[in-house]
Parts: C-alpha cells; structure tokens; sequence
C-alpha cells in the first residue's frame, strides 16, 4: 500500500523526490540558506494527509431570487417571479434543469485521482447561492449521480442550505427522503428592517414559518445562519437575534461577520468600520456577545465562526478545517486533490465549457503545479487555528521540524502572556505562561509538554487574522 | 524607436540642458541596449561625431584669444535661459532648428516643482561678426549654469570660466531672487554683464519697468538693455554681437606654459571619466602627458576637443578656449573640480581652486526594505559617480537598519538625489528627517558637529554651554499685498529682518537671516502659498549663530526610535513634539496591543498620545472554496508587516516615516 502510494506520489511530485534522492546541489542550497519549514520533510506529511480518501462532496447550487447585497458567490439570480419554483413539477426552471444537466456530467465525467482509493462519500453539501430553489427530483438526480460514481455512506451527513421563503413541508420531507439530513437555515438577522437593507428576499415572518417548517418536519441536525456587523445593526438587534436563534433550539448555529466584498453593492456604498456600519469596536463587542449568548446556551464554539450543541459539528465544514481531501461539482466550487486546490469557472458559459472540455479529456483538476510544503503548513495552520481543537503540535513538528515549532512557539511568546494564544498539552490541560516561557527557555522541552496551539475565545478568535499572519511570517519569512 | 529614446532621454539627461535640445545622431547608431544599463550617466554626448561635415574642418589655431569670447547665461527660473540658449544655438548653426526637445528640462517634474539646470553645460558656437572694421570669425563659449542657490558652486565654477554673461529678466515678471542671487555672483566674479530683457512678446510685458529695476537694483544703464524674445527670435540677432562686443576675450597668454581649470568631470561607459577644462594659458595638444596639482598624479591626454555640442575631437585646446579631455581617470573623484592642471615637468602657480562644497542639509537613506542594503549601495555609488558634490557616510538605526547619512548642498540638490535614485535607479528609500550641521559645545570643552540628530546624547555627561546653528541670507521678492503674511512667516521661523524695500511701485525686496532649520522642510511651499505663488525665494549661506537647541526623542511603548530624533528650537519643541506624536498616531495602526506615543526632551515628556489596541481582525467564514482568497489576503497582511519598520514589539508603516518629514 505504502508502495503504490510512493509511486504515485512520484508521478504527482517527480521534480520533489528527484531533488531528495539525485540533486545534490539541489540540496546543499537548501541546506545552506535557512529554511523556515523542513522541505523534505513534506513528503512524509503529504504521505499523512493523503491517506485520508476524499469522502466529502461540495455541491453547488448557485441559484437565487436575487443577489443579496453583501454577496460576492458565483451565483445566478433567476427573478422574484417564481417564489417555490416547483409547485407543479412539470414546470421547472429549464435554467436549473440544464444546470443540474452539466452538473451531473461534471460528476460523471471526474474521475478519482490515481493514488486514491474509490471510498464512499462520508458528507455531502449542497451550498449555494439557495440549494432549496432547485426541486428535490434535481437534487435527488445529483445524489444519485455522486452515488453511481462514488457511493455515498447510508449514514453520511447530507447537508443543504435553505432559505427561508424558499420552501414548504413537502419540499422538506421531499428533500428528507432523499437522505438529506441537515439543514443550514439562511435566517441572517430576526429584524425586517435589517433583511431589508441586506437584500434578502424574504422576511422576518418567514423566518418563523422555516423555523417551524424544519420543526415540524423533524430535522434533528439542522443550523441557524445569522450575520453581524450588518448597516444599521445595533447592538440590542444583535442580542435579539442571538436569543430568538437560542429559542428555536437549532443544533447548530455560524455565525458570520460581515465582510464587505469590493464587487458587492455594500462595496460599493460602505466601508468597513464607517457608519451606517458598526465600528470596529462594536462589531468586536457583536462576536463577544454571541460568543458568550451561545456558550451560556450550552453550544460549543468549535470555530471561529461555528457553534454547536455537543456532537452537532458539521461534519463537512471540519473536513475543511482539518485539510482532508474534498471533491467539489459546480459552478465556482474548489475541490482540494492531491494537496491541490482548483477552482472551477465562476461564469456559467465558462462553466460550460469546462465540463465539456473535462468530458473530452482536456482537463486535469490535480495536475502540473507542484505542491510546496511551505503552503501545506500555511494551510495547516491557517486552518487549524480557526478551530477550538487548535494546532496539533505533534503532528505538525513530525511534518515541518522541531525548529519550526520552536520558532512558532517564539514568535507567539508574547500573545500568550497577553491571553491570546493558548498551549495545552496532550490532556488538554493549559500550560501557564510562565512555565511556556521557562520550557521554551530549555529549547526542547517544550517539545516534550507541548501538545495543542489554539486562539483563546473570543480574544484570540477576533485578532485571529493578526496571529495567523504572525506564524506565516515564520513558515515563509 | 524615437518616442522610446525621447523617454529614455528624459531619464538620462536630467543635467544636460543644452544637450537635451539636441536631437543626437549617435543614440540612433548605438544599440539602445548598451545605452541603458548606463543612461543615469549624465550627459549622452560622450562620443565623438561620426560623419562630422566640420569635425575635420575645425581649426582652433585660427582662434586666438582675441576672436574668443566666454560667457554665460543666467536668470531666475523660468525667465527663458534655457530657451535664449536653444536659439543662440540654432543662430549659430550649431544645432539645426526644431530639432529635439526645446527646454525639456523644465518638463521634469523636479524641475516644476523648483526649477533648476543642476549641472553646467558647455556649448562652443562659432559666429562671424565685423569687428574693427573687418569680418572676423569667432568661437564663442556658452557655459550654462545652474540657477539655483543649492548649486551656487556650480554656478560660481561656471562663472570662472567665463567673462560675461546675459543677466536674461522677464519683461512681465521682472527682477526676481534669484535675479539678485546670480547678478551678486557675476558681479563679485568682475564679469561684464548684459541685461536682457526676454520675453517681450506676452501682453503684459513692461520693459520700462524692468529697466528701472536693473537701474535701481543692480545699478545698470537701462539703454544697455537687450529688448528679446526667444521665442518670435525678436532682438536675438543684437545677442551675440553684444556678446563680441561687450565681453572682453579671456586674458591668458597662449605662451605661457599651460594651465587649465578642471570645471566638470563626469563618467562615460566607453571612454571612462571626460573632463570639462578651460585652458586659461598656453596649449593643449592630444599626447600631451598632463599632472594634477591638487593630486600630484600625471595622466595622458587620449582625446581633447569641444563641446559642439557633442563631443568633437579637434587635437588641440588653445589658451581661452573650453574643451573636454579624455585621460585615463578610472574615476569622477580624481577628477577634483578647480583643481589646475599642467604640463608634467613644468612648474606652474596653480590657479585659485573653487570655493569646496559645502553640506549644508544631510538626511539619512535607507532602504525601503531593509534587506536591499547592498541595492541602495550601488545605486548611490552610481548616483555619486556623477554627482560628486553628495557626501557618503555609512551609517546605521535600530529601526531602518543599515544605511547612508547623506549630505547635500541643500534642499533641492537632496531632492534630485532621491528623485534620481528612485526614476533612475528604482531604489525604494526611506529618509530620516532632513538636518543640518549644529554644533554643540559642552563644559570640558568638546565640540560636537552633529549632522544625526540620533548621535547627539539625550543625556550628556558634561553639560552643554553652547549650541550654535547655521544660518542663511534669505531674498524675498514679493508683490506688496503680501508684505504682511510673509513677515508673520519669516517672524515666525525665527527669522530677523536686515532689509526691507521697494523695487518699484508694486514689488517688495526683503532680506532675512534665518536659521537655515528653518527653511529645511517647507518653508518654500509655505512663502509659495501665503502669496498665491508670487514670491520668489533664494538663499545663500550665512554664519553660524548660537542658538537654544534641544533634541526632541520619540518614544513608541518607552523605547525611542532612534530614526525619528530632531534637533529643534527650544521654543518650538513643544508644537513640534505634539505635531509629532499626532502624526504618529495618525499612521501606526493599530496593534494587538496599546502603543502609547511620546515625543520627550531627556526624560521630560512633553507630548504623549495612546493608541489603543487592535479590537478585531478576524475572518468570519472560511469554507473549502474561501481557503485560497483567504490565505492569500493573509499573506498580504503578512507582507505588510514585513514591509514595516519594527522597534521593540511595534511595527511602524514606513508612510510614517515619509510623513514626518512634513512635520517642521
């Protein structure tokens, strides 16, 4: 198995293994000029993360009414005049009907990369644009479609992002029959006013029908989606969304901070930080007060932007956030194979195009550009530190080098003192500031103790971008 | 291919304002290529004219001293020098009309800003003209000058070399500052002067009024006025017979062993170091084995010949006549400038060298990012190859890291230097707040000159009994109106009046000393501004005067940035200091955690501000489609921070940096 896997390494990286076992001035330059991250070490780390199969499926679904103001997704805006799209099923949208057509051949047409095993599909997610647009007979058509080619578990988590307005109990239980199982509820903010000025195209009335609706149709794994830091937000309308979302009791809440995008209509009339925006200041106090609103409510902060009751974590998202392999079919989607993230067109002709062109043989999603181990750790870290579970040090300091994780622990020295960096070691148990400082002082013990890096919550979370980029500057100075 | 050399040339020629009107055979005949690793190299007329129809015909042998005549052009900017010079030019036949780029120094930016010819440029004419009854041909030598102050030894080098020149005024604007500056330095070198009034042609043209400036200013006859204007060629044809006639022939005796004045050098790709001399006695054939007096070292003359404009070798350079040499030099600092040169084995009185230059504003260069230290290196030593009158020293700050203390003649010789560092030699560079040579004495009898304010001690061990300060005589020429505010201005910098009057009706004439701190940063954008644009401003240096100096530290979290560090009047410090630390907290942003900003004399703080900590910088979502865009916008953030300058734990943007020097 190591074997196989070796050799198809070698035909994915051949310049990489040629350079460790011939090129010795190769290696004497990398030897001579200091190297933040172990380049050779990669390797190994590749080997660690490619034993994962890919097993989960991103599946978008671009369409909407309309595109809400603060949006910048690859999406296609089909007009407000067809509200549920599907009351009667012989007359389905035939701009989502062909869509759904090139989204299947797309999925026929991939074909697992070699030096992966054929595994079954572990977590699907339909994300969009708004996924309940589209009938469930074209939902159920692409899952079986990812069936016939992949398989997909009996117990995978199928996920779909919904909007309220969007959909009825019968779509729901349509959708349910398929396999779905969870539910991401668009909701975004509880105050008309708000939903207004966002763009969204449906009300705070809605929002309550959906609630009950995902009730009464029994979704036990379902999330509220909500959005902070909107036009106009105040702080007691953040309170109220945040405790009329704790009352519907959803497994499962994100929630988001508003980034104003530059293409975007709130490009184009704000700036971040500037009225009618909150300040940066409030927009801080925003995630505090959801941070600590969930928690009370017994949610996890599990990420940065995800909370959830125990056991509720989104299966798919984590997949991401632990930088396993992922398929992705669509328009605009990225799958990451073979350590290789590739987009796909964001334009729908484009889009087009590209399926006929894979169907052909002309397109190769995991191919040419090499794979740098300096970006793998970015990933690595970028990611993991988005997470409650942190950094795992052990692993990473196999993959890159001790000296990298001194140098991170160096870099981070005075973030823990100040409480926005955490270390715990194999228990979980924090390690005091002080005694990180005297473990780091003996150089390698801090090896031995040092399990876990992680961003405090909310502080660390909120300046997580400041620390991110600080370990960047140690892994490619 | 010509657009491309026009703006190529715009690179190269910054310092060559005749030769830039030229449109030059020899850039088409060599491959551009070889022109550009090179072009900062001043002047492109380094070679000698292929295919020259009078490059064989020139024989200087028919020029005696006599039929010679040496002058120069000089005026307040923008009164049409640089213009007059093109037509005497094309009068001359010596370039062909509506060939090449007119004035096309004042089309660079540094030039609208300030107006300037930075280096002197030689330009030989030939011209025949009846003099004493008989039509007798003459060579005429044009040495244009720098008009500006900063480059007065420029000027004055210039000016030794010649015994006349066109004082040119303009008929609407009349006499300005730097009119008076240049008129005082024509005057003290005793040469014969003639007023031209240029321009005559615009509407608002008042060549009586002009006339009566130059009487009462300078005390010259208004019916020796030249009436011209360059630019319809009304009155040019009275120029050079004004020139012949008015200006005296140089003096020197072509039987005396030579001696010839070094007045220019600068470096050619292919020839090395050409020198630009006046022979002032006796001959100079190519072969010749020449010695400099100031070095003692001996060199072969390979080539010698004119400026015509380019370079045209004719064996030989007689007493009077101006010319350049090729010798060997492997470099511009052999080549001293005022220093005599001669005949090996002959002794000779060696002539009055030129008045050394003289630093008087120095600022620290540093790289943008810290690790193009060996970039900016050789970008200035190319620069210096040039422009020999920049002093070089190494030096280094906590906060920039390794770097140059520079120092400059003033303040817009300091700006070519950075605007040709960073066009010609795309250096990024930061520089510390300009200053200038203060001395400060303390009580066992030490003196320091600090040219850094960050190497003065904020804490002495012997007390300070002394500061002294330079300072300069400052020209004002203003419309009356603005007498009020420009005073206010000048009381302001500290400045003491010592005369104050009236050119005529509507124009006022002031003269101030001030320390030359004063007017470092902004004082000219200041006067520009209060008077809508009508003053006209030149200065020349003074003495030194003693002064309550104070060195004003900047301190981010306690820890003082040693780049930042000024040296100001105690009774300034406090507005400055505030300015300071506003500044500063206008352009640090914020950080994880708080910075608090003070601006400190010794241990007393006298300005502080509180920049308050970083609250939020978070990505909310980050899915599997959002992971590339997200890394990359933090790999920008990450390149930000290492574009920043860091002391102690925080990280200073280098705008912050470029933004003190605002700060006066």
């Amino acid at each position: 198995m190591l074997r196989s896997m070796l050799t198809s390494m070698l035909t994915v990286f051949p310049s990489k293994i040629k350079t460790r076992n011939y090129s010795n001035t190769i290696i004497i330059a990398i030897t001579n000029s200091p190297q933040p991250v172990r380049r050779n070490a990669s390797t190994e780390y590749m080997l660690l993360q490619q034993q994962h199969n890919p097993t989960s499926a991103y599946v978008h679904l671009p369409f909407c009414r309309k595109r809400c103001h603060y949006c910048d997704f690859p999406i296609v805006a089909l007009g407000l005049s067809s509200p549920h799209g599907d009351e009667d099923e012989d007359e389905d949208d035939p701009r989502i009907v062909n869509y759904i057509d090139y989204l299947c051949r797309e999925i026929k047409a991939t074909s697992v990369p070699s030096n992966y095993n054929k595994s079954p599909m572990e977590t699907v997610f339909f994300g969009g644009g708004t996924p309940s647009l589209v009938p469930p007979r074209l939902v159920s058509l692409v899952l079986e479609t990812l069936d016939a080619k992949f398989g997909v578990c009996t117990d995978a988590e199928i996920s779909i992002e919904m909007d309220p307005g969007t959909f009825d109990v019968e779509k729901l239980k349509d959708l349910m029959n398929l396999g779905v199982n969870r539910v991401s509820l668009g909701v975004q903010a509880f105050q008309e006013e708000l939903l207004k000025s966002c763009g969204r195209a449906h009300g705070v009335r809605e929002i309550h029908e959906a609630i009950d609706i995902v009730g009464s149709c029994g979704v036990e794994n379902w999330s509220v989606d909500l959005i902070s830091s909107l036009p106009h937000q105040k702080s007691h309308m953040w309170e109220e969304s945040l405790s009329l979302t704790i009352q519907a009791k959803p497994t499962h809440v994100s929630v988001y901070d508003l980034q104003v995008e530059q293409d975007t209509k709130f490009g184009s009339l704000y700036t971040a930080g500037e009225f009618p925006l909150p300040c940066e200041n409030q927009s801080a106090d925003f995630y505090r007060m959801a941070s600590e609103m969930l928690r009370d409510a017994g949610y996890e902060h599990y990420e940065i932007s995800s909370y959830c009751k125990s056991g509720y974590q989104c299966k798919h998202n984590y997949t991401y956030w632990i930088n396993k392999p992922f398929y992705a079919f669509g328009l605009g989607s990225a799958s990451y194979l073979n350590g290789l993230r590739f987009s796909r067109p964001r334009k729908l002709k484009d889009y087009k195009d590209y399926v006929q062109n894979l169907e052909n043989g002309l397109v190769n999603c995991f191919q040419d550009s090499k794979v740098d181990a300096q970006d793998i750790a970015m990933d690595v870290v970028m990611l993991s530190l988005r997470t409650a579970r942190g950094l795992d040090m052990k692993s990473f300091g196999k993959a890159f080098g001790s000296s990298t994780i001194l140098s991170v622990c160096e870099v981070y020295k005075p973030h823990i003192e100040s409480g926005h960096v955490v270390c715990l070691d194999e228990q979980r148990r924090e390690i005091a500031a002080e005694e990180f400082s005297s473990l780091l002082s003996e150089g390698n013990k801090i090896n031995e103790v040092l399990a876990y890096i992680r961003l405090s919550d909310p502080d660390g979370f909120l300046l997580s971008n400041e620390l991110i980029s600080l370990a960047f500057n140690v892994l490619a100075p | 291919m010509s657009s491309f050399r026009r703006a190529l040339r715009s690179k190269l020629s910054l310092f060559s304002s005749i030769s830039t009107s030229i449109s030059h055979p020899i850039a088409t005949t060599r491959p551009l290529s070889s022109l550009l690793p090179y072009s900062q190299n001043a002047s492109f007329c380094s070679r000698p004219r292929q295919n020259n129809k009078e490059g064989s015909t020139i024989d200087l042998n028919q020029y005696p001293s006599d039929n010679i005549r040496n002058f120069s052009i000089i005026a307040h900017v923008d009164h049409g020098k640089s213009t007059l010079a093109d037509r005497l030019l094309e009068l001359t036949g010596t370039i062909r009309k509506g060939h090449g780029q007119p004035q096309y120094l004042d089309k660079l930016q540094v030039e609208r800003e300030r107006g300037i010819t930075v280096k002197a440029q030689t330009a030989t004419m030939f011209h025949r003209h009846k003099f004493l009854g008989s039509d007798t041909n003459f060579l005429l030598n044009l040495i244009d000058t720098p008009g500006h102050v900063d480059f007065s030894y420029e000027v004055s080098r210039s000016l030794a070399a010649c015994q006349g020149a066109l004082l040119v005024v303009d008929a609407a604007q009349g006499v300005q500052a730097q009119t008076v500056a240049n008129f005082y330095l024509a005057f003290e070198s005793n040469l014969a002067i003639i007023p031209v009034i240029n321009k005559i042609d615009q509407p608002t043209a008042d060549p009586d009024r002009v006339k009566a400036q130059l009487k009462s200013m300078f005390d010259l006859d208004p019916s020796d006025a030249l009436l011209t204007s360059a630019k319809t060629g009304h009155g040019l044809e009275q120029v050079l017979p004004a020139v012949i006639d008015r200006i005296p022939p140089p003096p020197g005796r072509s039987t005396s062993p030579l001696r010839m004045l070094l007045l220019d050098s600068y470096y050619d790709e292919y020839k090395g170091v050409i020198c630009h001399v006046a022979i002032v006695d006796g001959a100079l054939h190519k072969g010749d084995k020449i010695c400099s007096a100031a070095t003692g070292q001996s060199y072969e003359v390979s080539d010698v010949g004119i400026m015509h404009p380019e370079l045209v070798t004719t064996g030989i350079l007689l007493a009077g006549q101006v010319g350049y040499i090729v010798s060997g030099m492997r470099s511009t600092k052999e080549a001293r400038v005022g220093d005599t040169l001669h005949h090996t084995r002959t002794v000779i009185h060696p002539l009055p060298g030129f008045k050394p230059a003289k630093h008087m504003v120095f600022s620290g260069l540093y790289p943008a990012d810290g690790s193009d230290f060996e970039a900016l290196n050789h970008a200035i030593e190319r620069l210096t190859c040039n422009d020999a009158s920049v002093s070089v020293t190494k030096e280094s700050s906590t906060a920039l890291g390794l770097g140059f203390r520079c120092g400059f003649l003033g303040l817009l010789h300091m700006d070519v230097f950075h605007q040709r560092l960073e066009q010609e030699h795309g250096a990024h560079v930061i520089s510390t707040v300009p200053t200038v040579p203060y001395i400060f004495e303390y009580s066992n009898g030490s003196k320091l000159q600090v040219q850094n304010p960050a190497a003065l001690p904020s804490n002495p061990k012997y007390q300070l009994v002394a500061c002294r300060e330079p300072t300069v005589i400052a020209t004002i020429i203003i419309p009356s109106d603005y007498v009020g505010p420009v005073i206010t201005l000048c009381a302001e910098r500290r400045g003491e009046q010592l005369e104050y009057s009236f050119i005529d009706s509507q124009r006022a004439f002031m003269k101030y000393r001030m320390p030359l701190r004063e007017i470092v940063v902004d004082f000219y954008n200041e006067l520009k501004s209060i008077t809508s644009g009508y003053a006209s401003f030149d200065y020349e240096d003074s003495e030194y005067q003693a002064s309550d100096l104070v060195k004003l530290d900047i301190l981010l979290n306690g820890q003082p940035v040693d780049a930042m560090a000024t040296i100001v009047h105690k009774s300034k410090a406090l507005r400055v200091g505030r300015e300071l630390v506003e500044k500063l907290k206008k352009f640090i942003d914020r950080q994880m955690f708080e910075i608090i900003i003070q601006a400190a004399i010794g241990s007393k703080v006298i300005a502080r501000e509180t920049l308050s900590a970083m609250r939020k910088n978070v990505l909310a979502k980050c899915y599997g489609g959002d992971v590339t865009r997200k890394r990359k916008l933090l790999e920008k953030q990450k390149e930000g921070k290492k574009r920043m300058k860091r002391v102690g734990s925080v990280d200073i943007p280098q705008e912050a940096f470029h933004e003190l020097l605002k700060v006066s």
